[in-house]
C-alpha cells in the first residue's frame, strides 16, 4: 500500500529502501483535486495530515508484491502530471512507473558500466552547481533536449540556495542537471552513473524495423529528420557490417560514428556509447579503428609491422619513422616498407597524387586493362626466374627444389649456371613467403591513401579501402627463422656477449682443471 | 538474422510483377532466389532470361547480388552474367530498398541498355554506332540462347 507523508515529516527519518518511489506533490487548490485512484481518500485528507513514517512500509517489498491495488495507488503518475501542477522531487530514490499490465514500462535505456550492458535506466536530478540531489525543478523536462543539454530547466537548490545563488551573483537562475542511473543493480553511491542511450526508445507506436520489417520493442531511432527506426538486432548487424568494412565515419565533433543507414543527411549518432550494444570484442575493434582513424586524421602514421600498428605522430617532413614506444621498427613514411635511402621502390607509384580519397576515380575499362597487364607481369615474376647470366625470364618445368630465395639480388656471383646451390629447405621456405607476398601483390591493390593492400571481390571495377587488420600479412614477417630469430630477439651484441661469456667460462674451468692436475702431479712427485 | 527475417516476409514473391516470374526460393537456403526476367522491349522480347539473386548474410545492410544464368547480348551484362546495377552498388544501396524495386530497376536496364556505363565495351560501342546491327545480333543471340517465355 502506498503511504502519503505529511509536510512535517523529514525524509531522512523515513529510511527509504532502494527502489522506493517518492512523489512530492504540491497542491495549489484543494477543491480541484481529481480522483486519482481507488484510494483517493488519502488525497482528500488535508495536506497536513499525512501518515506517520513507518520505516517498514516504504520499502521494496511493498512495490514488488503482486497486489494490484498497490500499483494503482502508486502508479498512474502521468495522470497526476497532466491534471495537478506538480513537482517531482527525485531524491536518489526510484522514479519507476508501473503499467497496468504489471510489466514495468521502461522509459529510459542506459549503458551501465557496472552491469556492462544495456539496462533500463532511471532519471535523476541534482543542482547544476553544487551537485546536491535536494533540488526542486520549476518544470518537468519535456523532451530529451531538456535532459541532455545543460542549463535548460530552472529550479531551486534546497541544499544551499544562498550559496548556489551567490556563486552566480544572482545573475542567472539555478539550473537543474539531469543524469541517469541503472535501475537493475543497487546503487553504489553518488558516482554510480550510467550513460543514457537516448536513441533507444520504447516502441510506443509499433514502428516496423526498416531492415527486417519486424515490430519489436525497444527500437533504435536514428537522429535523422525522418527518425528512421531499426530493431536492436538490426542496429547491431548494421554496426558489425560497417565495422568489418571499416566504414564508420570520423566525425570532427562526435568521434568515430555512423549515420542513418537510409543515408539521411545530418544523421550521425552523437552519443557513441550506443555502440556499446556490440559485443566486447566488437567494441574493442571499434575503439581500435576509431583510434587509428584519429591518428591518421591528425596526420600520423600507423606502424606497418604485423601485430604492432602503433599510432605515431611525427613531423610532416620526417620520412624515417621509428616505432619508439612500440616494436622499434624503422620504416619509410611514404611506402610503409622498411626504411631505405633514396626513392621508394614503388610498383604502383602512379597513384600517390590521388591521396585524398580511398575511392578510385579512374576509367573502369582502362583500370581493368591496367590491372591485367600488372597481373600478367607479376605472374611472369612468380612463375619464372631470370637467368643469372642473361636476365631472361625462364620458366622452371621440372621438380627440383633448388630455388633461390632472392629473385633479383644475392646470387649474381653464381653466374656460371642456371642451377642454384642454396640449401634446399631454407630456399623453399623463402620461396613460400615470397610467393604469398607476390600473391598479395597480384590479388590486391594498395589503397592510394594508406598503402594498405585491398582486394577486389568481383562486380564493378570499384574498390573500397577497408584498412583491415589483415592488411599486412606476409609483408614483414619473413626473416624470423632459426638462429636469426634469437639474434633478433636479444639483439646481436647481447648474443655475442653471452657467447663469449660462456666460452670464457668454459676456458676458465678448463684452465682450473689443468692447474689442479698439475698441482696434483707436483704433489705426487714430491711424495 | 535480419536477412532471413526479412526475406521470409515474401514481400516480393507475391508482388505480381509481370516481367519477373517463376520465382523459386531454395527452402534450405532462403538467401538464394531464382527467377525469370521477361522483357517487353525488342530485341529481348522474344525470350526470357533466368537470373539468380544472392542475398548476403548481412542483407539488408549489404546489397544483394544479381547474376544472369541465361546468356544475354547486352552492354550492361557481361559474359559471366554479372550486371552492374546502380541501385545495388555498394555506395547507392539503402537497407530500406525493397527487392521489387531492385527487380524493376533490373528489368528497366534490360529493356533500355545504358551504353554510358557498360560492362561490355564492344557491345556498347556497337549499340551506339550501329544500332541496327546490334539489334540484329541481339535478336539472334536471344533466339539461340534464351529461355522460353511463360505462356500467359
Amino acid at each position: 500500500m502506498g503511504k502519503e507523508l505529511g509536510d512535517r515529516i523529514r525524509i531522512a527519518e523515513c529510511d527509504l529502501g532502494q527502489q522506493s518511489i517518492l512523489h512530492v506533490i504540491k497542491i495549489k487548490a484543494k477543491q480541484k483535486l481529481p480522483e486519482l485512484s481507488p484510494n483517493n481518500n488519502i488525497i482528500d485528507e488535508t495536506e497536513e495530515q499525512g501518515n506517520s513514517p513507518l520505516c517498514t512500509t516504504l520499502n521494496d517489498a511493498m512495490f514488488s508484491s503482486d497486489d494490484s491495488s498497490a500499483r494503482a495507488s502508486t502508479g498512474s503518475t502521468s495522470e497526476i502530471d497532466a491534471i495537478i501542477p506538480m513537482l517531482l522531487l527525485w531524491l536518489s530514490r526510484e522514479y519507476y512507473e508501473f503499467q497496468e499490465k504489471k510489466k514495468p514500462r521502461v522509459h529510459f535505456y542506459v549503458y551501465c558500466p557496472t552491469c556492462k550492458s544495456l539496462k533500463p535506466g532511471k532519471i535523476r536530478v541534482r543542482c547544476h552547481f553544487c551537485k546536491s540531489g535536494a533540488f526542486t525543478v520549476h518544470a518537468a523536462p519535456q523532451n530529451w533536449h531538456d535532459v541532455l543539454e545543460p542549463k535548460q530547466i530552472t529550479g531551486l537548490c534546497e541544499n544551499t540556495p544562498e550559496l548556489c545563488a551567490n556563486i552566480l551573483n544572482n545573475s542567472e537562475p539555478t539550473f537543474a542537471e539531469f543524469y541517469f542511473k541503472c535501475s537493475e543493480h543497487t546503487s553504489l553511491g553518488e558516482k554510480d552513473e550510467a550513460v543514457p542511450l537516448y536513441l533507444i526508445r520504447p516502441n510506443l507506436r509499433d514502428i516496423p524495423c526498416l531492415a527486417c520489417a519486424d515490430v519489436s520493442d525497444p527500437i533504435f531511432v536514428f537522429p535523422c529528420a525522418e527518425g528512421h527506426v531499426t530493431c536492436l538486432d538490426c542496429f547491431r548487424q548494421y554496426c558489425v557490417t560497417k565495422l568489418s568494412e571499416r566504414q564508420f565515419w570520423q566525425h570532427p565533433e562526435y568521434g568515430y560514428t555512423l549515420a542513418c543507414p537510409a543515408g539521411c543527411s545530418d544523421s550521425f549518432i552523437k552519443e557513441v556509447h550506443h555502440f556499446r550494444l556490440l559485443t566486447e570484442a566488437q567494441y574493442a575493434q571499434y575503439q581500435r579503428f576509431g583510434t587509428e582513424e584519429f591518428v591518421l586524421r591528425s596526420g600520423g602514421v600507423l606502424c606497418p609491422q604485423p601485430g604492432c600498428g602503433m599510432g605515431i605522430l611525427a613531423d610532416v617532413d620526417c620520412t624515417k619513422i621509428t616505432c619508439i614506444s612500440g616494436c622499434g621498427y624503422v620504416f619509410c613514411r611514404l611506402c610503409l616498407q622498411g626504411f631505405h635511402i633514396g626513392e621508394c621502390q614503388s610498383t604502383e607509384s602512379g597513384n600517390i597524387s590521388n591521396r585524398e580519397g580511398c575511392l578510385y576515380n579512374v576509367d573502369p575499362t582502362r583500370a581493368a586493362d591496367a590491372r591485367w597487364d600488372e597481373a600478367s607481369r607479376v605472374a611472369i615474376k612468380v612463375l619464372t626466374k631470370p637467368c643469372p647470366k642473361c636476365r631472361t625470364p625462364t620458366e622452371r618445368d621440372g621438380f627440383h627444389i633448388g630455388e633461390c630465395q632472392s629473385t633479383e639480388s644475392g646470387n649474381i656471383s653464381n653466374r656460371e649456371g642456371c642451377l642454384y646451390n642454396a640449401d634446399p629447405t631454407r630456399a623453399a621456405d623463402a620461396r613460400w613467403d615470397e610467393a604469398s607476398r607476390v600473391a598479395i601483390k597480384v590479388l590486391t591493390k594498395p589503397c592510394p591513401k594508406c598503402r594498405t593492400p585491398t582486394e577486389r571481390d568481383g562486380g564493378c571495377m570499384h574498390m573500397v579501402c577497408t584498412e583491415q587488420a589483415v592488411s599486412f600479412i606476409g609483408v614483414g614477417c619473413v626473416k624470423h627463422h632459426g638462429l636469426e630469430s634469437v639474434w633478433e630477439a636479444i639483439g646481436l651484441d647481447e648474443f655475442l656477449k653471452m657467447y663469449f661469456f660462456i666460452k670464457y667460462q668454459l676456458l676458465y674451468l678448463f684452465i682450473l682443471l689443468i692447474n689442479l692436475f698439475v698441482n696434483l702431479v707436483v704433489e705426487l712427485q714430491k711424495m | 538474422m535480419a536477412a532471413t527475417r526479412r526475406l521470409q516476409k515474401r514481400d516480393i514473391r507475391n508482388s505480381g510483377l509481370k516481367s519477373f516470374r517463376d520465382i523459386q526460393v531454395d527452402e534450405t537456403n532462403i538467401l538464394t532466389w531464382q527467377g525469370l526476367i521477361v522483357p517487353d522491349n525488342p530485341p529481348y522480347n522474344k525470350g526470357a532470361f533466368k537470373i539468380e539473386i544472392n542475398f548476403p548474410a548481412e542483407y539488408p545492410f549489404k546489397p544483394p547480388k544479381i547474376n544472369f544464368k541465361t546468356k544475354i547480348y547486352h552492354p550492361n551484362i557481361d559474359e559471366k552474367g554479372q550486371v552492374c546495377l546502380p541501385i545495388i552498388s555498394a555506395e547507392n544501396w539503402k537497407p530500406a530498398t525493397k527487392t521489387d524495386q531492385v527487380i524493376q530497376a533490373l528489368v528497366a536496364l534490360v529493356n533500355e541498355p545504358e551504353p554510358e556505363h557498360p560492362l561490355r565495351a564492344d557491345l556498347a560501342e556497337e549499340y551506339l554506332k550501329d544500332k541496327k546491327k546490334f539489334t540484329k545480333n541481339a535478336e539472334e543471340y536471344t533466339k539461340k540462347h534464351s529461355e522460353k517465355r511463360p505462356a500467359d
